[in-house]
């Protein structure tokens, strides 16, 4: 999610600006200028030692504490999904089956291909519902990533994974191949249609 | 300087003598130094083939829908690249690095087991041939990407010989470094110099102790899966090709049970580098040497135990788990760091050419690990994963750290190497050009990732940002070829110059300073008494 990134960016810029200052301070402080003398040559300063090992041990526990509460929001998955889509990857191309409804995208045994760059598959997902996505790929391994969505899914050939999306805003999404598939990859793309669940019974039963 | 005491009376041996000697006793040698010597050109000839690689790369992704190469030879560079730059560069340049120094930094006369030594060498410079033979097979190089997932690296879908060329000669490279790593650590615990405890090796020397016992770990998996492969492709093995109940996913860990600790196989060299270098240009010692130590193993220890983050968009792991100790090694790499910043904090600090690599180094990796604590987070990566994100991450890291770390390297041990001094102005010219193209080239890149960019694409559409950002980065991917280059300029008129340089030119404090440059066969004539990791600092 937004939020997500929007914590760590801060975090990691935070830190960065940090470590910046105290990397570029002594360059500037204690460069070497004419007549200087040895330095002091000392080694050691357990204290200090302990505490630049305890502070980032308490910031990236912090992160993770974050991390698992987002993890478990982000990967939750409904007892009762509104809509069960079967998606099916593949060289390359995408088969998005509804159960108990229709079946939009081509199949392996009629490779689309370049035909499809100009309308690729779309997956219609009614607003502010929950849709279950079983995710499988029918060849060599694919992923299912739509970026507005901020997430993705690997399909691994021979097995099958399964997750919730609730989309949160209207509007049509790219979504594409992540994971390289061979010669296509980089046009296995498909596109995501939110509507509004009235739109979605509408467009279900007049694909049916 | 004030050195000159320790500008030895015997011969100094210029790097034209290394010309004239002939070549049969290069091939035939067993000299730690001379197989060093060999390791580094050999890796650094392989750098250049991948760098020429990336800006073929960089060139077709300048505009959207560019057609400067296809997709299939799109897929055999970035395959060959990656391959190249992780398997015969990074991480044999350290090899090469360790051989040559370890023994001098050690006070030993030669690795434990010389013969051995050479037939590393050998199996490297061979693997990494056969690497790049499948080019010139019918169907092209290995095009699965340097991770080569199966079901897409299985013969069914990569039916060329250039796979299988991959496959042996990734596996001829796995080989030589693992017995190259029992030779370090053999010699490391065996063939020290009286006086030389293992409190008072160079740090560099730890670090590759602690890589040694990370080959150890990690390079039997990817030999044996590699040859598992191998069988699935040739001998109805399976393993791997679910429509025989073969499990795609099996390869992933074991790829990767590999794939991570060779991440650290490619940078803990580097933290010894640094280590090395921060000191001499600072005129202190190594602030918490101690602790350095302990840092490395315990990242050593860390990153056996992080492989399925690459995984955690596949839904079969223990996300959690793996998420939480990626974020650990965060602490001991934070610990590294603060005590480089110490160890220049009231310093007397001056900028030679090793020096600015280091700082640049130190930049460049800041980022490359924050961003790496940003995508231990499963939620962060479930979008960085396979986008451009990661491409910039990996290459901070390896580009940015690892690449200006041997950089650093290369200025502040070429001396010693060939009794030739790099110039210091086209050095600092070359970290310029370095550090500025290498961040123009790689900074854009998260952007492009989060936008939505996917990794191992040969092309993407018109309109966005996408478009603007590839072409920043292909300009800035030419600076840094322009930097490199002068790099070899630098090299061609610096061995010219034929200007013999001290034992000692950078009054650094390790052993290896305490010999001629370039060092005699034997390493050493005499050894001063050793009773800290300085011993040339005391002697002074």
């Amino acid at each position: 999610m937004a939020s997500d990134w929007f914590v760590f960016a801060l975090a990691a810029s935070a830190v960065a600006i940090v470590v910046f200052g105290l990397i570029v301070f002594p360059l500037v402080r204690w460069r070497r200028r004419p007549g200087d003398g040895e330095p002091a040559q000392f080694r050691n300063n357990y204290p200090l030692e302990i505490g630049w090992t305890a502070v980032p041990l308490v910031i990236v526990a912090g992160l993770f504490a974050y991390t698992y509460r987002a993890e478990a929001r982000v990967d939750a998955v409904s007892a009762d999904p509104a809509v069960v889509v079967n998606v099916s990857a593949y060289r390359w191309g995408w088969r998005f089956a509804y159960r108990g409804g229709p079946t939009v995208g081509g199949s392996s045994d009629a490779p689309p291909i370049f035909g499809e760059r100009a309308s690729p598959p779309q997956l219609v997902l009614p607003l502010g519902e929950t849709t279950r996505i079983n995710l499988t790929a029918l060849d060599v391994n694919h992923g299912f990533w739509v970026p507005d969505f901020l997430f993705k899914r690997d399909a691994i050939a021979g097995e099958t994974t399964s997750f919730d999306l609730d989309p949160d805003k209207l509007g049509t999404f790219l979504g594409r191949c992540s994971s390289f598939c061979g010669l296509e990859h980089a046009r296995m793309i498909f596109t995501v249609r939110v509507v509004t669940p009235s739109a979605f019974s509408q467009w279900e039963r007049a694909r049916s | 300087m004030g050195k000159s005491s320790l500008v030895s009376a015997t011969a100094v041996n210029p790097i034209g003598d290394v010309r004239r000697s002939d070549l049969l006793s290069w091939i035939t040698t067993t000299d730690h130094k001379r197989i060093g010597i060999l390791y580094l050109l050999t890796s650094l000839a392989y750098f250049g083939i991948a760098g020429i690689l990336a800006m073929l790369i960089r060139t077709q992704l300048a505009r959207p829908e560019n057609t400067f190469v296809t997709s299939h030879e799109y897929a055999q560079l970035f395959t060959l690249h990656g391959t190249a730059m992780i398997f015969l560069f990074v991480a044999p340049f350290a090899l090469g690095l360790a051989n040559f120094l370890i023994p001098l930094q050690i006070g030993a006369a030669d690795m434990a087991f010389p013969r051995l030594n050479a037939t590393s060498y050998w199996l490297f410079f061979f693997g990494g041939l056969v690497v790049f033979l499948g080019a010139a097979t019918n169907e092209g190089a290995a095009a699965s990407g340097w991770s080569a997932y199966p079901p897409l690296s299985e013969i069914k879908v990569s039916t060329g010989l250039g796979q299988d060329l991959w496959i042996v000669g990734v596996f001829l490279v796995s080989v030589a470094t693992i017995l190259t790593s029992i030779n370090f650590v053999t010699t490391v615990f065996i063939y020290r110099a009286p006086g030389m405890t293992m409190w008072r090796i160079p740090i560099f020397t730890w670090e590759m102790v602690a890589t040694s016992l990370l080959i150890f770990m990690a390079f039997p998996s990817l030999a044996a899966t590699l040859l598992l492969l191998f069988v699935d492709r040739h001998f109805g093995g399976h393993a791997f090709d679910p429509a025989y109940g073969g499990d795609p996913v099996l390869w992933q860990h074991l790829f990767w049970f590999f794939g991570h600790p060779e991440v650290y196989v490619m940078i803990l060299p580097y933290f010894g580098v640094i280590s090395e270098i921060i000191p001499v240009f600072s005129r202190k010692p190594i602030f918490g040497y101690t602790g350095l130590v302990l840092a490395a193993f315990a990242i050593a220890g860390l990153s056996m135990g992080v492989w399925a983050h690459h995984m955690f968009t596949t839904g079969f792991v223990n996300n959690p788990f793996f998420s939480f100790v990626s974020f650990l090694i965060a602490v001991p790499t934070g610990v590294k760091f603060f005590n480089w910043i110490a160890t220049m904090w009231r310093g007397s600090i001056t900028f030679e050419t090793p020096m600015l690599f280091a700082i640049g180094f130190l930049l460049n990796f800041l980022i490359g690990g924050i961003t790496g604590v940003m995508i231990s987070s499963p939620p962060i990566d479930y979008q960085a994963h396979d986008s451009y994100f990661v491409v910039a991450h990996f290459h901070y890291v390896l580009g940015g750290g690892s690449l200006f770390a041997i950089f650093a390297a290369l200025f502040f041990w070429w001396p010693k190497m060939f009794g030739v001094k790099l110039n210091e102005r086209l050095g600092t010219w070359c970290f310029w050009l370095l550090f500025i193209g290498f961040n123009v080239t790689f900074l854009p890149m998260h952007f492009m990732g989060i936008f939505g960019m996917p990794r191992r694409v040969f092309t993407y559409a018109a309109g966005g940002p996408l478009p603007i950002l590839n072409l920043i980065a292909t300009c800035g991917s030419y600076v840094m070829c322009v930097g490199v280059l002068l790099f070899v300029y630098n090299a061609i008129v610096s061995a010219r110059a034929r200007d013999p340089v001290p034992n000692d030119p950078w009054g650094a404090n390790s052993l290896e300073w305490w010999t001629t440059s370039p060092p005699p066969e034997h390493n050493f004539d005499s050894l001063p008494p050793i009773r800290s990791e300085r011993p040339v600092y005391d002697a002074r």
